[in-house]
């Protein structure tokens, strides 16, 4: 129970410190992704951080659909104009998904075939 | 800095007794989920979500009373996000000695998922709105909303989107690999990883843990890059 207080308080910090950056620095991405790069960098140079967080982020991420449950809930009250359009939307995830996965399997063959 | 804290603040201050419907609708459905052995169109959300839309109506609870009451959901995204870094960190270290054709496929990859969405979307017609809630879609959901909420699309729509595009990637990925022969479960788990973020990464671990560690991979490396280019080029697509 301790880890997970530490370890979330961490997380918390670096968050803090992600959207200070970005704010202080006037830069064009989320604050909380500039924080998770700053621990991936800190977790590169320097371990002994992670068997405080190891419990906190591995929770996290294991309710994150938890967490999503407000957001999505907000899909059902979009509103007529969007819904008009969800068949070309659903149209366009499904192709564009079906599209990458088949343009990256190129890319790995001919990368491979160029290695071997 | 205070400022960004009180901002925080005034997010988890005001829960309140909506969030009994959310741990409700999501006990349920995590309940039904794990019943029907995982299916993952059965996933917690696609329960929980419709079951508390519909207890709204009765109780005549509108969206942002909702939204509120649930703060401290919303604020654990945040975190939640830079949690990431930690398995992220965990994989990076096999990225050496496959840093050409990883980062190759990654970067284009990448490109090419958000790419041939924005230009499906402006080839359909469809609204400069929905092109901005779209645009995330193929990146994992927690680095995907908050590059929307940066941009300004709506994020209901675009956790929709994210699931969708999750759920497209594993029903495709088995004709796929088989119709483009590509066996290596270590490229299938980066595929999985870049094009369906954490629905693809789980489907991936239960082939196994080294096509699992790929697709982290692929997902975080994606996320990273997508939340760095994506703000800064999106306007190119608003005419």
């Amino acid at each position: 129970m301790k880890k997970l207080f530490v370890g979330l308080l961490i997380l918390v910090v670096f968050q803090w410190l992600g959207e200070w950056a970005v704010r202080l620095l006037g830069l064009d991405i989320p604050g909380q992704l500039l924080g998770m790069i700053f621990l991936l960098i800190l977790l590169g140079l320097n371990q002994s951080l992670l068997p405080w967080l190891e419990t906190a982020s591995s929770q996290l991420i294991r309710y994150i659909a938890l967490l999503f449950v407000p957001v999505t809930t907000g899909a059902f009250f979009l509103g007529p104009e969007i819904l008009d359009q969800l068949p070309q939307i659903l149209a366009v995830l499904i192709l564009s998904t079906v599209l990458a996965q088949w343009f990256m399997a190129l890319i790995i063959k001919a990368v491979r075939g160029s290695d071997d | 800095m205070t400022e960004i804290i009180l901002q925080q603040w005034q997010l988890i201050s005001t829960t309140s007794w909506p969030l009994l419907l959310t741990l409700a609708g999501f006990a349920i459905g995590w309940w039904i989920y794990n019943r029907s052995g995982r299916i993952s169109l059965l996933h917690p959300l696609m329960i929980a979500t419709p079951l508390i839309y519909l207890t709204m109506q009765i109780i005549d609870l509108d969206f942002a009373a909702y939204d509120a009451g649930n703060g401290i959901l919303n604020w654990l995204l945040g975190p939640a996000t830079v949690a990431l870094a930690v398995p992220l960190s965990q994989q990076m270290r096999q990225l050496p000695a496959l840093f050409r054709p990883l980062t190759l496929a990654l970067l284009l990859g990448g490109l090419f998922a958000t790419l041939s969405a924005l230009l499906l979307v402006k080839l359909f017609g469809l609204s400069d709105i929905i092109l901005l809630s779209l645009a995330a879609k193929s990146v994992t959901s927690p680095i995907a909303l908050s590059i929307v909420q940066q941009i300004g699309g709506l994020a209901g729509l675009l956790a929709v989107a994210t699931m969708v595009t999750g759920l497209t990637g594993i029903v495709v990925s088995k004709s796929l690999f088989r119709f483009t022969g590509l066996e290596d479960e270590r490229w299938q788990g980066l595929i999985l990883g870049v094009t369906a973020h954490a629905i693809g990464t789980a489907k991936a671990f239960e082939s196994s843990s080294r096509c699992g560690a790929f697709a982290t991979l692929g997902m975080g490396i994606n996320g990273i890059l997508t939340a760095i280019i994506l703000p800064a080029s999106i306007k190119l697509f608003i005419i």
